[in-house]
């Protein structure tokens, strides 16, 4: 384990082909015991570690045009895993993995000052604003791999970290060091039904995303690709969840840009 | 009834008339303590907090009460360190305001966090690179000297002197007061820094993040010196409100001139500073992040660009210009206008450093969330001021907390019937006057 | 007295320092500190070996196979199966939330007998022998009544051995009356039917299409096997297949097309002839196919030709005429063109006139029965049960006329007409029918024209629901003998919606029953036993296992392993021997039937001025439509432009909004000449202006807290327009008016 190459898992989002169906929430809130309540309407406080979002082009009909965009942690890595969030948590109880590339969230360590929710410019953090409650007998569905949260901390995506780990446990037992590409697979990624998601490894040349992505280790991971985007790419948040779309409205969305400025592949 | 416990030398109210004026007070106290323990029991669902608001009200409360409450340190370093030794006839109630404001902001946070029970892991499982840690262990050390500096003048209780131990003890403290009060200005200097910082070091934030020197964002320095600036503003406000619902001057006007001019000075070049920060901010650091300066205050009413005028030159610039003049420092009414601007000054930097950071969406399909508190969070926020208010009104009335009162109200003597009272009225200004250091 | 105070002070802090230097406060600390991280009241998931079973899921006739995670008898998590032929691995929205419906609070623990009012939700819990000898009893009555027929049941399939078992109690029993809810199906079968003589499922090998038009299909809203759709629609995108999607209304499908065409609503049928109108015009139709293997195009062209120019077809669907030139010519020139209808997922009927001039354009280009074209699939036909014998009250019973009139003279090609029943049974005196029974359906909510179905409801004296779950019919019926819920038991489910090869796939027990529930296959067995001869010898099998059992034959151990049956090399017919018509070719005009395409387009109801705008439904991914009430999963996924608290909002184009002085946000009501309901608005580029959408799906009355109450039942406001041919409900919208409150 010690000559491990050190990995950095990351996730590709294919917006053209992602159809806004919302399974990938759903698989999220399924593998994760995230809970929910009565009205979940109020989407400020309506935990959705998984949340796809509509993009509108602007113009008015029938020039409309919508895209969706599903938005998990992007495990951002900053500069030398200084991410926005984990470096402001006081406590120590979110922390980026150089083994592994995850930024982890400890329930039980959380004490609940939601300053990593102020740095996270993705809304990626959610609060437990209420104690989590399942309707009688719902909690028989309930994921043994991932502990329900109390009240009081904050929770977020976490690459479904406990299939990883299940993983490794399996690879070791049998001698392995190294996961195979499918091994590890994240529950949206598995779910999405129009299979525009693919999850793996971003430093293995032999997995899918490191080919669809090609990232520029010189510039932070930042894509090769021309067709490949990461949101706000310009903060140097530099997350390991990246986009691929064909219109170029839809990747001048992934960022902030002033008039003037040309597109987001200018830079 | 409590004739036994009030000072040598001046003079106050009946007990009944005392406690009846608070009664007000009181009873926003108990709403407040019954919204805090809603909190604590409920969970935070009581507040109108949400995910993108984590940070909202009672946060801005904090940092606000502890820049206000940097009268406390300044006035110390000026008095004990740089040696203006006329603030002493301040320094009392400077420290007093600074008491009151960081043990609310501790009650504060206490309410804020999502794990009360588990507040203590922020020194457990200390992150060294997180600003909140720097605020914390700053912060829970700087009270303890405020606790510190306050005690000697509970000790001065007529009775409590009487024991010779506290006596003793409380002539002791004041003999190595300096110590404290250099101490108190280093923990401030890094704490009110790393207030700034928590906002400052926000990268994902841009309407937030600034750059600085090494880990310190520019923030850090602003805040240090904003706190220094309007922070004995808060205590000259307060002491002239005393002032008022005492009918009595406490205070001689050559003191408040020497910590006006001082403030006023301070408030000056701070506003210069912020002015080229807020600058350099708006032409460079917000456009590298593609984001436009206006982008920060259109699209929404609450957040305009008023909202700058304010804090920068109502609450920056007039003040700042009235103080540093004789005329318009020496002018009670101006003198009052001034200070109540920049404590108007103050509070809105630190709203929008807490505020309109969460308000201003960073990706470009998020809109601006809107957020009003709750009546939990108001009731909480307004906790700490009617404890404030008593606690002012409780040393007022037994602590020998303006040494100034006795001489600049002199009382009849011959109605006092007390046996050590007719001595000498040199006796009750020993008594009242901090002990020299 | 100084001492004293010395010696007092010294124990008080002394005591201070010592508890604090002591481990006491410390521990306290830590335990507080431990204890609000396990809250007795955070459930800990119970730990267990874990284990996957495979099944299908019958939550929609996507037929798809799921794997079921479980831990110990728990199960934990639901997955696509892998190499399933029809999902492949994937799994859709609603698939994913079953286990909130396994184990939700919406279950009917038991059989329940209403005590209370009809639909005051008061009942009382009765075992099932006394349940099912009530019914036996009531049955039995209206049989020795000479009343057998007035028995109906409402089904949601019709083509599996549970509703085949319904259907032949009924005709054992002497009723006519099994009748499956309406959907698309129900119009392509006509289709097939009356043009090519099949009696067949509609399949598309849309994997192996290389241009697509739909009109108005929700390819990625639910539209057949939605998980294969979806799948198809990143092969596309993979492979560049174009899709124009042509829909009043920028849906999730629109979005993802290559153009959007947005077209008046209901004008989809004459668009179609529109484009065949430039494909006859320009010679581009495939002449071998339609020389060879078609009759009647002589006449059909010649109609097409001169009634459906370009002009006329911009006049009456809004979309210019170069842009329909340029479609038409796209279309024909792809290799394999293939044109889609059915709007949104299917949920209804729709007028036969357009479904025939969609696919007369396949026809054109010679697309059916071929690699990436229309396919006609047989039905299953796994189930060979001997014939019933009837005795004569069966015999006489089964001579009865439908209650909906579906095979009378007038509406001859129909096999089911459910949305006439309503006004049937109000015309008749006494109720035509006497007891009704639900299977896999929730009428309730899903029939339109809510007044005439609340009066026809109130007079039926028996109404039996099969439901596992607390629906609207559940909870408006008298007697619930809930079902097993589809985890929990046997079941085939004989086809998947759209999919191009003959298939069965198969629900097997993940989980034994929570509750005490029958599976409606024995619950059947055991009425049939309770009534007797002549009733009971048409069910030779002990319990509903011993009659899949028997069903399959050799086939069943093989079934129960490998979870579906599929027919992978299948092909379609050759077309010398695939058209069953008269002609023996595919006919444009049907001989059976020439009126059947007349109605290609049809009128919403009510009149302008008093109604000046049109509501049209919008089918959502996220939201279970109809049958299934939504579970809270999928209720928590639906954006706070569509519910806000309980509201509904609707989507208007902002110049209409503006038009009535309504902004975003703002509460307005919604009339129609069905109904009135209070709703938000939301502004929404994406529509087109005069137009209200809504989503469907929502409005529940019955389920629990996490589902009932939450916005508006879209059928609660519109009715049927039945297409005077097929007898089809062939509404897609209704005009409205929407005012500010
Ligand atoms: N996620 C999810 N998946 C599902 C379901 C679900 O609820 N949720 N439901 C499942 C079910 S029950 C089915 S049958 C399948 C298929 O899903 P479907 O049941 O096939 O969905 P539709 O009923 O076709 O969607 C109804 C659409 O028809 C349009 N419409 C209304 N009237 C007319 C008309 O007269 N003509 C035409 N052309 N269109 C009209 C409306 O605009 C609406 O968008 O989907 C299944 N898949
Ligand atoms: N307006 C409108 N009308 C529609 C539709 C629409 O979307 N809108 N959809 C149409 C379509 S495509 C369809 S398929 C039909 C379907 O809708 P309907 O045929 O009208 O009936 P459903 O409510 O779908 O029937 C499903 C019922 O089965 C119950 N159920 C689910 N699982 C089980 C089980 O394991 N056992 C038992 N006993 N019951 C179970 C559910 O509680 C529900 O009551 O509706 C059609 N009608
Ligand atoms: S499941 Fe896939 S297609 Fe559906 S919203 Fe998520 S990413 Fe998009
Ligand atoms: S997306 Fe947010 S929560 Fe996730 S790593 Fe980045 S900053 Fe942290
Ligand atoms: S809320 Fe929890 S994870 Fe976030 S910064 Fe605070 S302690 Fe850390
Ligand atoms: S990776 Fe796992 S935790 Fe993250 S969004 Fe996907 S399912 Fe949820
Ligand atoms: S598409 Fe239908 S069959 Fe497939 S998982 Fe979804 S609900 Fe089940
Ligand atoms: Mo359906």
């Amino acid at each position: 384990m010690k000559n491990e190459q050190a990995k950095k898992y990351g996730m590709v989002i294919d917006l053209d082909k992602c159809t806004g169906c919302g399974a990938c929430m759903v698989a999220c809130m399924a593998e994760n015991n995230v809970p929910f309540k009565k009205d979940e309407t109020n989407k400020l406080d309506s935990i959705t570690w998984m949340r796809v979002f509509q993009l509108t082009n602007g113009k008015s009909f029938p020039e409309t045009d919508i895209c969706y965009i599903p938005r998990p942690c992007m495990h951002c890595e900053g500069e030398h895993g200084h991410s926005p969030c984990v470096s402001v948590c006081p406590a120590t109880a979110t922390d980026y993995s150089q083994q592994t590339g995850i930024v982890s969230q400890i329930y039980t360590r959380c004490f609940g000052c939601r300053y990593c929710m102020a740095a996270c410019p993705y809304h990626a953090r959610y609060f437990n604003w209420w104690d989590p409650v399942w309707p009688n007998g719902m909690e028989k569905y309930l994921n043994p791999n991932v502990s329900p949260r109390m009240r009081g901390v904050v929770e977020k995506c976490s690459f479904c970290f406990h299939r990883y780990q299940r993983a490794m446990e399996k690879a070791f037992l049998e001698g392995r060091r190294e996961l195979e590409e499918e091994e590890y697979q994240t529950a949206c990624t598995q779910a999405c039904p129009a299979g525009a998601i693919v999850f793996g490894d971003l430093n293995n040349e032999k997995h899918k995303i490191h080919q669809i992505v090609n990232p520029d280790p010189a510039h932070r991971g930042r894509p090769k690709n021309p067709k490949a985007f990461r949101l706000l790419e310009r903060l140097g948040t530099n997350p390991k969840v990246y986009y691929l779309s064909s219109r170029e409205w839809v990747r001048r969305a992934g960022d902030n840009y002033l008039p003037h400025e040309g597109s987001g592949k200018g830079h | 009834m409590d004739d036994a416990l009030i000072p040598k030398g001046v003079k106050r109210c009946p007990l009944p008339e005392f406690l009846m004026k608070l009664g007000p007070v009181v009873v926003v106290l108990i709403w407040g303590i019954v919204a805090m323990f809603m909190c604590w029991f409920k969970g935070l669902n009581q507040t109108n907090m949400n995910d993108s608001y984590g940070f909202a009200l009672w946060i801005w409360a904090d940092l606000t009460v502890i820049a206000l409450g940097g009268g406390a340190f300044f006035t110390g370093l000026l008095r004990y360190i740089i040696g203006k030794d006329k603030l002493k006839n301040i320094i009392n109630f400077a420290v007093l305001v600074g008491f009151i404001c960081y043990s609310s902001a501790l009650l504060i946070l206490a309410i804020d966090i999502g794990q009360p029970l588990r507040g203590w892991f922020i020194f457990w499982h200390a992150n060294v690179h997180s600003m909140l840690t720097e605020v914390a262990f700053c912060l829970t050390c700087y009270f303890g000297v405020l606790t510190i500096e306050y005690l000697p003048l509970v000790l001065e209780n007529r009775q409590v002197d009487q024991v010779s131990f506290f006596h003793h003890l409380s002539h002791n403290m004041h003999e190595v007061m300096p110590i404290f009060a250099a101490t108190g200005a280093f923990l401030s200097f890094f704490h009110q820094g790393s207030l700034g910082g928590v906002a400052g070091v926000l990268f994902g934030r841009p309407f937030a993040f600034r750059e600085g020197i090494l880990i310190w964002p520019w923030t850090f320095f602003l805040f240090t010196w904003s706190a220094a600036a309007y922070g004995p503003c808060f205590t000259i406000m307060l002491a002239k409100i005393t002032e008022k619902i005492t009918k009595k001057k406490l205070i001689k006007d050559d003191v408040y001139a020497l910590l006006a001019k001082i403030s006023g000075w301070m408030m000056a070049t701070y506003i210069m500073a912020k002015i080229i920060d807020t600058w350099y901010w708006a032409v460079v650091t917000a456009p590298s992040k593609g984001q436009g300066f206006m982008e920060f205050y259109s699209d929404n009413a609450f957040y305009g660009i008023w909202i700058l005028i304010l804090e920068i030159v109502v609450g920056g610039v007039i003040p700042a210009a009235i103080l540093i003049t004789r005329k318009g420092r020496s002018t009670p009414a101006l003198l009052m206008i001034a200070v109540v601007l920049a404590v108007i000054g103050v509070s809105v930097n630190r709203w929008v450093m807490v505020l309109q950071v969460m308000a201003v969406p960073v990706l470009t399909f998020e809109g601006w969330p809107m957020y009003y508190p709750s009546w939990q969070e108001v009731a909480t926020t307004l906790l700490p001021v009617a404890y404030g208010i008593l606690l002012v009104a409780f040393s007022y009335r037994y602590l020998p907390v303006f040494p100034q009162e006795a001489e600049l109200n002199p009382i009849d003597l011959e109605s006092d019937e007390t046996a050590e009272s007719v001595t000498a009225s040199e006796t009750a200004d020993a008594k009242l006057s901090p002990a020299k250091a | 007295m100084k001492m004293d105070r010395r010696s007092f002070l010294s124990f008080v802090i002394g005591g201070a320092a010592g508890t604090t230097l002591s481990p006491l406060p410390w521990k306290l600390t830590d335990d507080l500190a431990i204890w609000s991280q396990n809250w007795p009241w955070t459930p800990v998931p119970e730990k267990g070996e874990v284990s996957y079973a495979n099944t299908t899921c019958m939550l929609c006739p996507g037929g798809c196979g799921i794997t079921v995670r479980k831990v110990g008898d728990r199960a934990v998590k639901i997955e696509g199966t892998k190499g399933h032929p029809v999902n492949n691995g994937g799994i859709c929205i609603l698939g994913l939330s079953g286990l909130q419906l396994l184990y939700g609070p919406t279950r009917v623990p038991s059989p329940l007998r209403r005590t209370g009012e009809r639909g005051e939700n008061r009942w009382q819990k009765v075992s099932w022998d006394e349940a099912l000898a009530w019914v036996a009893e009531k049955l039995a009555d209206l049989r020795g009544k000479r009343l057998s027929h007035t028995v109906a049941c409402i089904s949601g399939t019709d083509g599996g051995t549970v509703p085949r078992l319904m259907e032949r109690f009924l005709t054992a029993f002497g009723s006519p009356n099994f009748i499956r809810t309406p959907s698309m199906r129900d119009s392509y079968e006509m289709t097939l039917h009356l043009m090519q003589g099949a009696q067949a499922s509609i399949g598309f090998d849309i994997e192996n299409a290389d241009f697509i038009v739909s009109f108005g299909s929700g390819i990625l809203e639910g539209w057949g096997s939605p998980v294969r759709m979806f799948r198809a629609n990143s092969v596309w995108k993979e492979n560049g297949v174009k899709v124009v999607q042509i829909e009043p209304r920028l849906s999730n499908t629109a979005a993802k097309s290559d153009k959007w065409l947005p077209i008046h609503p209901g004008t989809e049928g004459a668009l179609a002839l529109g484009l065949a109108h430039v494909i006859l015009k320009e010679s581009l139709y495939r002449k071998d196919f339609v020389g060879t293997h078609t009759s009647g195009f002589d006449r059909w062209s010649k109609e097409v030709v001169e009634e459906w120019t370009p002009e006329q077809v911009e006049t009456v669907t809004g979309i210019d005429k170069s842009t329909i030139v340029d479609l038409a010519k796209s279309f024909a020139n792809a290799k394999k063109p293939l044109a889609i209808c059915g709007r949104g997922k299917g949920n209804t009927a729709g007028g036969i006139g357009e479904f025939m001039a969609v696919h007369s354009l396949n026809a054109l280009m010679g697309n059916i029965n071929r690699k990436g074209g229309v396919w006609a699939v047989p039905g299953s036909d796994h189930i060979h049960w001997p014939e019933v014998e009837m005795d004569a009250v069966a015999s006489a019973g089964m001579q009865q006329t439908r209650i909906d009139g579906a095979g009378t003279d007038k509406f001859m090609h129909a096999r089911h007409l459910l949305h006439r029943v309503p006004e049937m049974i109000n015309a008749g005196d006494p109720s035509l029918v006497q007891a009704l029974f639900v299977l896999d359906a929730n009428p309730y909510y899903t029939l339109s024209d809510k007044a005439l179905l609340k009066k026809a409801w109130a007079k039926i004296p028996f109404i039996l629901s099969f439901s596992s779950f607390m629906d609207e019919t559940a909870q408006n019926a008298d007697l619930i003998l809930p079902n097993h819920m589809y985890l929990e038991r046997y079941e085939d489910v004989p086809y998947a919606e759209g999919f191009n090869k003959p298939f069965i796939g198969l629900a097997k027990p993940v989980v034994s029953p929570q509750f005490d529930t029958l599976h409606t296959g024995d619950a059947i067995l055991r009425l049939a036993k309770a009534l007797g001869d002549p009733v009971e010898k048409a069910f030779p099998w002990e319990d509903y296992e011993g009659c899949l059992d028997d069903t399959f034959g050799d086939q069943w151990e093989e079934l129960q392993e490998i979870g579906y049956r599929v027919e992978s090399d299948f092909e379609p017919g050759s077309r010398n021997t695939a058209f069953e018509t008269a002609s023996r070719k595919f006919e444009f005009i049907p001989e059976e039937s020439k009126d059947a395409a007349k109605n290609v387009m049809v009128k919403a109801e009510g009149e302008e001025p008093a109604y000046p705008l049109v509501l049209i439904p919008y089918d959502s991914p996220r939201l279970a439509s109809g049958f299934i009430g939504d579970p809270p999963f999928m209720i928590k996924t639906v954006p706070d432009t569509v519910l806000k608290e309980n509201d509904l909002l609707v989507e208007v184009h902002p110049k209409t909004a503006q038009s009535l002085g309504i902004s975003e946000g703002k509460p307005a009501v919604l009339k129609t000449p069905k109904g009135e309901a209070r709703v938000r608005v939301h502004l929404f580029e994406g529509i087109m202006p005069g137009l209200v959408a809504m989503p469907t799906g929502l409005g529940h009355q019955a389920y629990d807290g996490y589902l009932a109450g939450k916005g508006i039942n879209f059928n609660d406001l519109i009715g049927p327009v039945e297409d005077e041919v097929s007898g089809l409900d062939a509404a897609w919208g209704i005009r409205a008016k929407l005012s500010r409150v």
